[in-house]
C-alpha cells in the first residue's frame, strides 16, 4: 500500500513491528473491547510519530484529521496556561474532531519525548465501513470518555459550589465590617451606599458614636488591591480605628466636656491613625498592603469637623450659594511606613453644608472605551443640588452608571454623604 | 495588557548603584516583573538601587506595594523602622505619577530626585 499522504510517509516508522503496534493499541483503553480483527486493521493503517518535549500535536480551534494512542511519555491536554488533563502511555486524544470533523476542542503539548500512533479520520471511516462491528467499540470508547467528563466535571462543580458557599460567608462576614444601619444625629442626615466589585470587598466605611461624647466617627478607606487579600486587611483597618479611636474617648471621657475639647478630639484622631498605621506597618510589613483612609471626628452641636485625610480621594463639601470646598489630604497612605506623620486638618459644615467622601471606585469608573468619571463628573452630578444625603447619593451613582454604560464595574463603590440640615 | 521594560544598569558612586530603568507603566499586570527583576539583582549582590521612573506614565497601587516590597528588601537589620530608605531612592517622576507619589505620602519615604549623576552620588 503505497498512499500518497504526507504524514503516512513521515511517520512510517519501521522500528515499530505490527506484533507491537498491535500491543500498544491493545494496551488503549479505547480500544479495550476491540475484536482482533479490528485491530489487525487498525495496525494496518496506523502510522507511527515521534514528538520532542515541547512540541505541540493538536492546537485549539484548528481543523484536525488525527487521533493519537500514546504508546510512551506524558503529554497535557491545555488551553493556554489552563491545565485541563495530563495523558499517558494507553491513553488517546484527538478522537473529538476526528470523530465529529470540528475544529480541535483544546490544545496537547508533549511533557516528554513521545511516541504516538496516528490514525487518519479516513482510515478509521474504512476500517468502520469494511468491519461495523468495530463501530460498537468506539461507540463504547466515545461513551466511557463522556462518563468520565461528566464525573469529572460534576466533581469540579462541587468543588466551585463549595468555594462560592465559602466565599458567600465570607461576604456575609465581611458585611458586619460595615455599619448596619448609619447612626443619626439630631440636626442631621447622614447616608452611605457601597458597591462591591467583587464578592468581597477591599473598600470600607464606617460612622460611630464616639461614646462617651456626642462625636461622630465618620471614616471611609480603601484598600489597596482586590478580592480576598484587600478583604482581609479591611476588616483590620476598619477595626484597629474604630478599636483605638473609642478607647481614646473612653479614656478622655471627662476631659472632652471642657472647654479644650478640639485639641482631645486631634489627639485622638491622631493616636487612632497613627497607631493603626504602625501596627499594620511593623506587624504586615512583608505583604507591602496599604490603605487610604479619610477619618473625620464631627462634633454635631456645633458642625465642627477635624479630619486627618491619608492619601484618600478628598471629599468635597457642596453648600448653599455655590459652596464648594475640598478636603486637603494631610498626610500619606496608611500602613507601609511605621513612623509615617499625619496632620490634622479642620473645617466646618454650616447648615444646608452637605460632605460627599468616596472611594476611586466613583471617580476612576471606566466606561465602554477607558474613560474616566473623574471629580468632573461628580460635580455634574451634585450641580443639580440634593435634597437629602440619600437622593444626592442616587444622584452621583446614577451618573455614574449613566456614565459607565455597559462597561463592567472594575472596583468597589463606596459613597458617604454627611448633610448638616438647614432650619 | 500593558508592556512594561527594564533596563539594568551598574554605576559608581561612593557605592554602587543599580540602575533599574522603568519604560511603560506599572501595573497589577506588570509590578511582579519589576519586584522579580529587583529580587534577581539583589540576589546578584546588589545594595543599592535607583528606580528611573521618567519614562512611566502610570503606576497603580501594585506598582507601589512593588516599591515598598523593594526597600524592604534592602532594609538591613535594624533598618525596619527606618524613616527613608537609605538604598531605595527614585528618579525622574513625571506628572501623574509625581502626584500620586506625594497623595500616598512615598515623598516621605524615598528621596525622590531628578538630577542622575546627584541621585547616584547621594547613595
Amino acid at each position: 500500500m503505497n498512499r500518497p499522504d504526507a504524514a503516512r510517509g513521515r511517520a512510517r516508522d519501521p522500528r515499530l513491528s505490527p506484533a507491537q503496534k498491535a500491543r500498544i493499541l491493545r494496551d488503549c483503553s479505547f480500544l479495550g473491547t476491540a475484536e482482533d480483527g479490528v485491530l489487525e486493521a487498525l495496525v494496518e493503517v496506523t502510522v507511527t510519530r515521534e514528538v520532542a518535549v515541547d512540541e505541540t500535536v493538536v492546537s485549539k480551534g484548528e481543523p484536525g484529521t488525527s487521533m493519537y494512542f500514546i504508546a510512551s511519555g506524558t503529554v497535557r491536554v491545555h488551553d493556554g496556561d489552563a491545565v485541563l488533563a495530563q495523558l499517558g502511555p494507553g491513553e488517546v486524544f484527538g478522537e473529538m474532531a476526528v470523530l465529529d470533523a470540528d475544529v480541535r476542542s483544546a490544545s496537547v503539548t508533549a511533557e516528554s519525548p513521545v511516541l504516538l500512533l496516528a490514525l487518519e479520520r479516513d482510515d478509521l471511516w474504512r476500517v468502520v465501513s469494511s468491519r461495523p462491528e468495530s463501530l460498537k467499540t468506539i461507540i463504547a470508547a466515545v461513551l466511557q470518555r463522556e462518563r468520565g467528563i461528566v464525573r469529572d466535571v460534576t466533581e469540579r462543580t462541587r468543588q466551585v459550589l463549595a468555594f462560592e458557599k465559602e466565599m458567600e460567608i465570607g461576604r456575609r462576614i465581611q458585611a458586619d465590617f460595615l455599619p448596619e444601619a448609619v447612626p443619626q444625629a439630631d440636626g442631621w442626615d447622614i447616608a452611605a451606599h457601597f458597591e462591591a466589585a467583587r464578592v468581597v470587598a477591599g473598600d470600607f466605611y464606617d460612622v460611630f458614636e464616639l461614646k462617651p461624647s456626642h462625636h461622630l466617627a465618620i471614616v471611609i478607606g480603601d484598600v489597596c488591591d482586590k478580592g480576598v487579600g484587600a478583604a482581609l486587611f479591611m476588616t483590620l483597618f476598619r477595626s484597629l480605628i474604630r478599636a483605638t479611636s473609642l478607647s481614646g474617648f473612653l479614656k478622655r471621657g471627662a476631659g472632652l466636656a471642657d472647654g479644650d475639647s478640639a485639641e482631645q478630639v486631634r489627639q485622638v484622631l491622631l493616636d487612632s491613625v497613627e497607631t493603626t498605621n504602625r501596627y499594620v506597618a511593623t506587624t504586615h510589613s512583608r505583604s507591602s498592603m496599604f490603605a487610604s483612609v479619610f477619618f473625620g471626628v464631627l462634633d454635631p452641636a456645633g458642625g465642627d469637623l477635624l479630619y486627618i485625610n491619608a492619601g484618600h480621594e478628598s471629599p468635597m463639601i457642596f453648600g448653599p450659594g455655590g459652596r464648594h470646598e475640598v478636603l486637603e489630604v494631610t498626610g500619606g497612605v496608611v500602613g507601609l511606613f511605621p513612623f509615617a506623620r499625619f496632620g490634622v486638618a479642620a473645617t466646618r459644615l454650616q447648615p444646608g453644608d452637605l460632605m460627599f467622601a468616596y472611594t476611586d471606585g466613583v471617580n476612576e469608573a471606566k466606561n465602554e472605551v477607558g474613560g474616566q468619571f473623574t471629580e468632573q463628573g461628580i460635580l455634574d452630578a451634585a450641580a443639580a443640588g440634593q435634597a437629602d444625603s440619600d437622593s444626592f447619593l442616587g444622584q452621583v451613582l446614577k451618573g455614574v452608571h449613566a456614565f459607565r454604560g455597559a462597561a463592567p464595574q472594575s472596583d468597589d463603590i463606596t459613597m458617604l454623604a454627611v448633610r448638616r440640615i438647614f432650619y | 495588557m500593558s508592556a512594561m521594560s527594564i533596563l539594568v544598569g551598574q554605576e559608581q558612586g561612593n557605592v554602587p548603584v543599580t540602575v533599574l530603568k522603568i519604560e511603560g507603566d506599572i501595573d497589577a499586570g506588570t509590578y511582579k516583573a519589576l519586584q522579580d527583576k529587583a529580587s534577581e539583582v539583589i540576589e546578584a549582590g546588589a545594595a543599592n538601587i535607583l528606580l528611573d521612573l521618567g519614562q512611566v506614565e502610570y503606576m497603580g497601587s501594585a506598582g507601589f506595594r512593588a516599591i515598598h516590597a523593594i526597600a524592604n528588601m534592602l532594609n538591613t537589620e535594624g533598618e525596619e523602622g527606618m524613616y527613608r530608605s537609605r538604598h531605595v531612592k527614585l528618579l525622574n517622576p513625571r506628572g501623574e505619577v509625581a502626584r500620586v507619589i506625594k497623595t500616598l505620602g512615598f515623598d516621605s519615604f524615598l528621596e525622590i530626585h531628578d538630577d542622575r549623576a546627584a541621585a547616584i552620588a547621594s547613595f
